[in-house]
C-alpha cells in the first residue's frame, strides 16, 4: 500500500469519518452570519448559550446512550418519556427530602430501572427494541401524567400539571442558582456548569467505548452479532446493558432538567426528545445498521443541532414552528452526501479511467 | 426420446474450468442422477441449464428445441423447474396462494379468483396423491410438506423437466418413501427428474440412469440397474492423489475430552475420548450432525443428555464457561460466523480473550500488540498493519487470524469446523502444517470436513457421521476416499 495520498482523497477520507466537524463549522459560520447581519457581534457568550442550552447538554447526554443503543444496531424511543418520568421522581425526592445525594441517586436508579425494562423485554423476550421502546414511551408518560394530576403539591411542588422544584428547601439555591444556570468564569469566556456534566459524560463514554472490552464488544454485536456470539461475547447481555447505560444517562438528564430549568411539564416536556437523540447520533456519525461510529461525532450532532435552533430564533422573519423543518433538511441533506458521496466519486473515477483509455 | 441434450458444454470462471466438454442426456420419464463431489461442477451445469449463468461453449437441445443463450424465464417458460436446496416457498402466504404465486387467476376487476385457486390446487393434489390442505398457512406446513408443495407448483406450471437438489436433506425415511411414491406416478405421467444427491441408497431405489462428474469433467454415465454403489463411488472420486505427506504419528497423551451417550440437535448417542496431542477428523454429508456436535461441544447448541468432560470436568453452559477451560471454537462460514466486518484485524483477533478477562476491563494496548505479534509471527499472517480492516486480508489470512483468536485464550482443546472453506491451496497447506503444529505441542484438535484429502493429511482418526451418528471409524492408515464415501452415503 502507498503513502501518498492526493488532497482530495485525503479530504474525501476524512469527510467520510469525521463529516460530523464539518457540518458543525458550517452551521457555527451560518450563525456568525445571521448574528451580523442582524448587527450583532458574534461573541463567545453565544457559543456558551449553545453550549449550556438543554437541547445540548440534556438532549446530548442522553445521545451517548443512544448512540450506544444504536451502534449495537437496536434503537430506544422511550427516553424523551422516560425523561419526563425520572425528572418527575427526581424532583419529588428532592422535595421530600432536600437532600441532594439522594436526589441524584432517584435519578440514576429510577433512569436505569426504566433503560432495564426496555432491556429486558428486548433481550430475554426477544421482542424488537422499536415496538419495546414505542409501548414503553406511551407508558412512562402517561404514568407521570396520571401522578401529577393526583399527587399532593406538597410533593410535586407545583400545580396539577407540573412538578417544580420547592423552592423553601435549602439546597435550591445551590442547585438551581449555582450549579443548575451558573457558569464559570474565567477572563471573558464564561462556561456554564452542566455543560461540565455533558463533557465529563462524553468523556466517560469515549473511554467506554474505546479503551474497554465492554465498549469493543458493543461493536462486535452490532457489526455481526453471530459472530460476536462464536467469539464468545455473551450479545444478550451486551443488548440489555446499551438500554441500562441510557437509562442511566437519562438519570443524568433528568438532573440536569431539573437543576437547570427547574421543573418538568409530564404533557409538553422532553416531546421528542428521542428523535432529536437519534438525529444528533446519525449527525454524528453513527450508522443506523449498527457496528459504526464514534462518540465524539455525537457532542458535533447535539451541538450542530443546538445552533440550527438558535439560528432560526435569531432571524425575526422565521417562526419558531419552521425549527424542525430546518433540522430535519439538515439530517436528510447530510445524510444523502455521506450516502451519494462515493456513488459521485465513483462515477468521476469511471470517467477519468475512460478518457485515460481514450488517449 | 431424449427430452434433453446438452453437449460439449463448457464453463470456466477467471482462469479456472468449471465445465469442460460436458455431455448431458436426460430421456422422457425418466429420474436421472446427477452425481459427482462437491466442487464437481454439478451446480454449474444446473445452472447453465436453468439460464443463470451463461455457458462458454456447447449447446441445449430441450424437447427438440435449441436455445444458444437461455435465460431464466426462457427456460422457465419451456417446462424446466428448480426444485432448490433451500426451499424458495413463502411462509406467509397460504398453500394455494404459493401455487398461484406470479400467476394468479383473477376477475375483470383485477380481483383474485380465490375459490377457483383453492378448487384447483385440491384437485392439483389429489391428482398427485398429496395431502395438503390449501388453504393453511405455508408455515404451518412441515419440511417435506414444502417440498412436495414447490414440485407441485413446479408442476402446476406445466414443467417438463424437474430439477430436485438433494431433495431429501431435511426429510425422515417415511417422508422420504412418500415422496418417492409420488416421483414415481409423476414419472408414469412422463414427466422427467434430474434427481441431486448424494445418498446411495436413495440413487438406487429411485434413479434410472445416473452421471458422474470429476472436476467438471464427464466420467461415465449408464443405467442404474447395471451398476452398484461401489462402482459408482469410484467414479466420482477418481484415483485421487494425496500430495507430499507431512503427517508423523505422535506420542499421545492423557484423555483430555470424553463424550458419553452425548445427544443434542442433529446428533445422538455420541461416544468418544479424544488424548492430548491428538487430531480426529469427523467427516459426512452435509446435514450429518458433525457440525451440530461442534457447535454443543464449544457451547453454542444446548446438549440434551449424555455426558461431556474437558481434563475431566463435567462442562455445560455458555461459551465462555468452555473458552475458560480451554476450549476454542473456528466456526464454519467464515464470513457469517467469524469475521467482525467493522472492526480491525487486531480487534478481531483479541475479542474473543477479552470475554475470558473481564477481570480486568480496561484495554491494555501494548500488551495487545505483543501478544499480536508473537502469533502473527507463529502462523505467518501476511497483515501490513494491524489497524487495517479485517476485509483487507485474504481469506487464509483472515482464517489464520481467527485461530490465532483461540490461540490468545490459550485453548488446548482446538474445534475447526470445515477450516479451509474459501481458502487457496497455498493457505491450506499451511493450515495443515499448524494443526500438526499445534497436536505436536501437545493440543488436542477436532476437525470437521467434508474433503476427505483432508483427512488424509492430518487426521489420526477419522470418525464417519450418518444422520447423527458415528457409524464407522478409521485409523489414520485406514482412510481412504472411497470407504469413507461408502460409509458417509450409508452405502454399506
Amino acid at each position: 500500500m502507498k503513502k501518498n495520498k492526493s488532497f482530495g482523497e485525503t479530504l474525501s477520507k476524512a469527510w467520510s469519518q469525521y463529516s460530523f466537524i464539518f457540518v458543525m463549522v458550517i452551521v457555527m459560520v451560518a450563525y456568525a452570519f445571521t448574528i451580523k447581519s442582524n448587527g450583532n457581534i458574534f461573541k463567545w457568550s453565544h457559543i456558551a448559550a449553545i453550549l449550556g442550552s438543554q437541547n445540548t447538554c440534556i438532549v446530548g447526554t442522553m445521545a451517548l446512550g443512544m448512540a450506544l443503543v444504536i451502534i449495537t444496531g437496536q434503537i430506544d424511543l422511550s427516553i424523551g418519556s422516560s425523561l419526563v418520568l425520572t425528572t418527575g421522581v427526581t424532583i419529588m425526592v428532592f422535595n421530600t427530602t432536600d437532600s441532594i445525594p439522594l436526589m441524584i441517586l432517584a435519578g440514576l436508579a429510577t433512569g436505569a430501572l426504566c433503560g432495564a425494562i426496555n432491556g429486558l423485554l428486548v433481550g430475554l423476550a426477544k421482542m424488537p427494541p422499536f415496538v419495546v421502546t414505542l409501548g414503553t414511551m406511551l407508558i412512562y408518560r402517561s404514568l407521570t401524567l396520571s401522578v401529577v394530576r393526583s399527587i399532593d403539591p406538597a410533593i410535586s411542588g407545583s400545580s396539577s400539571s407540573q412538578f417544580a422544584m420547592n423552592s423553601k428547601n435549602s439546597n435550591y439555591e445551590f442547585l438551581r442558582m449555582k450549579f443548575g444556570t451558573g457558569k464559570l468564569t474565567l477572563g471573558s469566556f464564561s462556561i456554564p456548569y452542566i455543560t461540565f456534566v455533558f463533557v465529563l459524560m462524553v468523556v466517560i463514554f469515549i473511554i467506554l467505548t474505546e479503551k474497554t472490552k465492554y465498549g469493543k464488544s458493543v461493536y462486535a454485536v452490532g457489526s455481526n452479532e453471530k459472530s460476536a456470539r462464536l467469539a464468545g461475547i455473551s450479545t444478550t447481555w451486551v443488548k440489555i446493558s446499551v438500554f441500562i447505560l441510557t437509562g442511566l444517562m437519562v438519570g443524568v438528564g433528568s438532573i440536569l432538567q431539573a437543576c437547570k430549568i427547574g421543573n418538568v411539564t409530564p404533557a409538553s416536556s422532553g416531546v421528542s426528545y428521542e428523535m432529536y437523540a437519534i438525529a444528533a447520533v446519525v449527525l454524528g456519525g453513527v450508522s443506523m445498521a449498527g457496528g459504526k461510529g464514534k462518540i465524539i461525532g455525537v457532542i458535533f450532532g447535539a451541538l450542530s443541532y443546538t445552533t440550527i435552533n438558535f439560528i432560526i430564533v435569531s432571524i425575526p422573519a422565521l417562526s419558531v414552528d419552521i425549527q424542525d423543518t430546518f433540522q430535519g433538511l439538515v439530517l436528510i441533506v447530510v445524510i444523502l452526501v455521506q450516502t451519494i458521496g462515493p456513488v459521485i466519486k465513483e462515477s468521476f473515477r469511471r470517467a477519468r479511467k475512460k478518457r485515460l483509455a481514450a488517449k | 426420446m431424449s427430452i434433453l441434450e446438452m453437449s460439449h458444454v463448457s464453463k470456466a470462471f477467471g482462469g479456472s474450468k468449471a465445465l469442460s466438454d460436458i455431455h448431458f442426456t436426460v430421456e422422457e420419464g425418466e429420474i436421472h442422477a446427477l452425481l459427482g463431489e462437491n466442487g464437481a461442477g454439478k451446480s454449474t451445469l444446473m445452472n447453465i441449464l436453468t439460464g443463470v449463468i451463461p455457458a462458454d461453449e456447447g449447446s441445449i437441445t430441450f424437447l427438440g428445441k435449441t436455445y444458444p443463450n437461455p435465460s431464466i424465464a426462457q427456460m422457465e417458460a419451456a417446462g424446466i423447474a428448480f426444485v432448490h436446496q433451500e426451499l424458495n416457498v413463502i411462509n406467509d402466504l397460504t398453500v394455494a396462494d404459493n401455487i398461484f404465486l406470479c400467476r394468479e387467476l383473477t376477475n375483470k376487476l383485477g380481483l383474485l379468483r380465490k375459490k377457483e385457486q383453492i378448487q384447483r390446487a385440491r384437485e392439483l393434489f389429489e391428482n398427485l396423491g398429496v395431502d395438503i390442505d390449501p388453504t393453511v398457512l405455508v408455515s404451518e406446513l412441515k419440511t417435506s410438506e414444502k417440498q412436495l408443495l414447490e414440485i407441485c407448483r413446479a408442476l402446476y406450471a406445466d414443467a417438463k423437466l424437474l430439477i430436485l437438489d438433494e431433495p431429501t436433506t431435511a426429510l425422515s425415511n417415511n417422508e422420504i418413501d412418500h415422496l418417492f411414491g409420488i416421483l414415481r406416478k409423476l414419472k408414469e405421467q412422463g414427466k422427467s427428474f434430474i434427481f441431486i444427491s448424494h445418498k446411495m441408497p436413495e440413487i438406487f431405489a429411485i434413479a434410472d440412469r445416473y452421471t458422474v462428474l470429476r472436476n467438471g469433467e464427464f466420467v461415465s454415465t449408464g443405467k442404474i440397474a447395471d451398476t452398484n454403489a461401489h462402482a459408482v463411488t469410484s467414479d466420482m472420486v477418481g484415483a485421487s492423489y494425496v500430495d507430499a505427506d507431512v503427517y508423523e504419528s505422535r506420542e499421545l497423551g492423557d484423555t483430555v475430552l470424553e463424550l458419553k451417550n452425548f445427544s443434542g440437535t442433529g446428533f445422538e448417542n455420541v461416544n468418544l475420548s479424544a488424548r492430548r496431542g491428538e487430531i480426529l477428523a469427523f467427516t459426512g454429508l452435509a446435514g450429518c450432525g458433525a457440525s451440530e456436535l461442534m457447535q454443543t461441544l464449544f457451547g453454542v447448541l444446548p446438549p440434551l443428555s449424555g455426558e461431556l468432560s474437558v481434563n475431566g470436568k463435567a462442562l455445560h453452559g455458555s461459551s465462555v464457561k468452555f473458552m475458560k477451560n480451554g476450549v476454542g471454537m473456528l466456526p464454519a462460514n467464515r464470513k457469517e460466523n467469524s469475521v467482525v466486518p467493522d472492526m480491525s484485524i487486531l480487534e478481531n483477533y483479541y475479542l474473543a480473550e477479552h470475554e475470558i478477562s473481564r477481570n480486568k476491563p480496561f484495554i491494555n494496548r501494548g500488551q495487545e500488540l505483543r501478544r499480536y505479534e508473537s502469533h502473527k509471527e507463529m502462523l505467518h499472517i501476511k497483515a501490513d498493519d494491524c489497524e487495517n480492516s479485517i476485509g483487507s486480508l485474504s481469506g487464509g489470512n483472515q482464517q489464520k487470524v481467527f485461530i490465532a483468536r483461540w490461540l490468545n485464550i490459550g485453548a488446548d482443546v482446538l474445534l475447526f469446523d470445515n477450516p479451509t472453506q474459501g481458502v487457496d491451496v497455498g493457505a491450506k497447506a499451511e493450515i495443515y502444517r499448524l494443526i500438526l503444529e499445534f497436536a505436536k505441542e501437545g493440543k488436542t484438535i477436532l476437525i470437521n470436513t467434508l474433503e476427505i484429502p483432508e483427512i488424509q493429511k492430518v487426521a489420526d482418526r477419522c470418525l464417519v457421521f450418518y444422520e447423527g451418528r458415528i457409524v464407522k471409524e478409521f485409523k489414520h492408515s485406514e482412510v481412504n476416499e472411497h470407504d469413507v464415501m461408502l460409509y458417509s452415503t450409508n452405502a454399506i
